[in-house]
């Protein structure tokens, strides 16, 4: 069947694209490499891509999906910014409307609340897969950068916690400002500069009204923003790397191979060229058997990933009703008083790690809030100039070359599950430890 | 040479000032957008606070959520103890001992009535404020108690941290 929008008006030439957009069925190869060629997203996508590289089971298609959860965050995100006051004597008030008053009011905070949530873990399943396949590494390919995007992709990752955490606050409920409160008090936790950091961030001594429009800034513009640039820089560099690690992987054969003689070669999608290609030799990856036009089959699978990642949010935004605790009141701490779940293994350490060593106290806040935390990410970053393991080892799901450091990495990963799932499920009022099944005692009330 | 050279300088001159003139506006754009951010008037809640006629202090202890400070009373002497913990700014909460004991705070005695628990992450404090267990890395901060010399009433200043040894004692 031949759609409409395919009915060529104007005679071919190279170079000549009839199409406006893009041909999502393309007849030929040189309609699907014209497609690339002449769509906006020429630097997305490449005109053909090795099947390896597509399949579900290799990444996952995680990536995409912290994409789509982005563009779902800021879909969702544009009305609540016409039904949101950030002010602090009707942010709560407002938020409270959302959820009873307004019309799918609390279905749109649920997508919100939910796509941002499931960002936060999408995006770190991302890094580590990434990781763990070695697909910060570069390949064969001549001029590759992978290190660069991944050190692009760890900044993300610590941009979707902020905007996630600035996201916490603007209820202005009991939940966020001691969230608040605890985590910007691992600031002034700094030696020296530390009170001085945190009054820059919450615009004064006390979380009040300046706290609020800072947050509030941030949330809506700037991080947005800025996540915005770094995610098509982001695909653009894999893009210029040679698409993922997994395809340089299928093609470090290092003999080339004859192969049938194709009718087309890829520059010949260009208009350079036509008939047979002249070589009938190639690398694996070359080879026709081995790769697919991007489009439509990597439109089609990314537009699977997108859609479903839509659905299921919108499926849960359903069932899964957002929380609404008291307003703020910052006479009256919480017991216990958690930070949101994703800095919970971090308020673990924090709790665990106060130093003393006779008379000198180093506070547990600068240890486990500001110190551990920064070696860490200090490590994440600089991990591909760290590992020397061989190229053959990128791209792969769990290579033999590099055992010992995706052991060690699993473990600290497992490490910090455990520590959320005890800040979650075990710990009570004061902060001490319960079962998950048991009972907490009776708190009596203030004083 | 030197003629050839020169309109080259020249250009190169004007594209390096040209650039650096744009550099420097952005530069100076940045750092007075940043700088307006650092407050120069605190609205914040002042510092100094009056609390009311010291009748109105029963003997033992009286939490002030407003100033997140727990003032106690022994007979005609007063202290004041901040109820902000020393790790990241909870609020502790009051227990009362069972059997009241007495300590030795920087060489007075204190009659120790009650002790001091943090919801946030665990810390405890004995009633004069010394941290004893959890992460707490020092002792609850203790404030100046002053009288009014208008109205007598009980004034604290939140900015004005005192030894352990500090009471306010009434004629």
């Amino acid at each position: 069947m031949t759609l409409p929008s395919f009915r060529r008006t104007k005679p071919e030439a190279p170079g000549v694209h009839a199409e406006r957009l893009w041909s999502f069925r393309p007849q030929s190869d040189r309609e699907a490499g014209d497609a690339v060629v002449s769509n906006f997203m020429l630097h997305w996508f490449p005109a053909k891509i090795s099947k390896a590289s597509m399949a579900w089971n290799y990444s996952f298609w995680l990536g995409t999906v912290s994409g789509a959860l982005f563009f779902l965050t800021i879909l969702s995100g544009l009305p609540l910014l016409f039904l949101y006051v950030p002010s602090v004597e009707r942010a709560y008030q407002s938020v409270k409307d959302i959820e009873f008053v307004i019309t799918f009011g609390s279905w749109i905070r649920a997508v919100h609340r939910i796509s941002a949530h499931l960002m936060v873990i999408v995006v770190a399943l991302h890094l580590i897969r990434v990781f763990v396949t070695g697909a910060y590494k570069n390949g064969v390919g001549r001029g590759q950068q992978r290190e660069l995007n991944w050190v692009i992709g760890v900044v993300m990752f610590l941009v979707t916690l902020f905007l996630s955490f600035t996201g916490y606050l603007l209820p202005w409920d009991q939940l966020a400002f001691w969230a608040v409160t605890v985590g910007t008090n691992i600031a002034s936790s700094i030696p020296a500069i530390g009170p001085a950091v945190r009054e820059l961030m919450i615009g004064g001594r006390n979380i009040e009204q300046a706290t609020l429009i800072r947050f509030y800034v941030l949330h809506v513009v700037f991080l947005p923003a800025g996540l915005g640039v770094l995610f098509a820089y982001h695909m653009w560099r894999v893009r210029k790397d040679g698409g993922l690690a997994r395809s340089d992987a299928a093609s470090v054969v290092e003999q080339p191979r004859t192969t049938d003689a194709v009718p087309t070669k890829t520059y010949t999608l260009l208009g350079v060229a036509r008939g047979t290609a002249p070589t009938v030799t190639t690398r694996t990856l070359e080879a026709a058997n081995t790769t697919v036009n991007a489009i439509p089959d990597l439109t089609r699978r990314a537009a699977i990933a997108i859609l479903g990642t839509i659905a299921i949010v919108s499926i849960m935004s359903v069932f899964i009703a957002s929380p609404l605790e008291e307003p703020a009141n910052a006479l009256i701490t919480p017991n216990p008083a958690k930070a949101p779940w994703y800095f919970l293994w971090l308020q673990e350490i924090v709790t665990d790690t106060t130093i003393r060593l006779g008379s000198f106290t180093l506070n547990g806040a600068f240890v486990g809030g500001v110190i551990l935390p920064g070696v860490l990410i200090g490590l994440l970053t600089f991990w591909p100039w760290i590992d020397r393991s061989p190229h053959l080892a990128a791209g792969v799901w769990l290579p033999r070359e590099r055992r010992r450091q995706n052991l060690v990495f699993l473990v600290l990963i497992l490490g910090v599950l455990a520590l959320t799932f005890v800040g979650m499920a075990m710990r009570g009022p004061y902060w001490h430890l319960y079962w998950p099944w048991e009972a907490w005692p009776e708190i009596p009330g203030r004083i | 040479m030197s003629d050839n050279k020169q309109p080259s300088d020249r250009r190169d001159f004007l594209l390096k000032l040209g650039a650096g003139a744009g550099v420097a506006a952005i530069g100076v754009q940045a750092a007075a957008s940043l700088r307006s951010l650092v407050p120069n008037v605190s609205y914040d809640a002042p510092t100094t606070v009056k609390l009311g006629p010291p009748s109105d202090f029963p003997d033992g202890l009286k939490f002030l959520p407003d100033e997140r400070v727990l003032v106690f009373r022994d007979g005609n002497t007063f202290h004041a103890i901040s109820a902000v913990c020393t790790h990241l700014g909870c609020t502790v909460r009051a227990e009362a001992l069972p059997n009241p004991q007495t300590t030795d705070a920087a060489g007075t005695t204190l009659r120790l009535t009650h002790r001091f628990l943090c919801p946030c992450h665990g810390s405890q404090y004995k009633g004069d404020g010394t941290n004893v267990s959890g992460p707490a890395p020092k002792p609850l901060a203790w404030f100046r108690l002053m009288l009014a010399p208008d109205d007598g009433q009980l004034v604290i200043d939140l900015a004005d941290e005192v030894g352990r040894d500090f009471r306010l004692t009434l004629g």
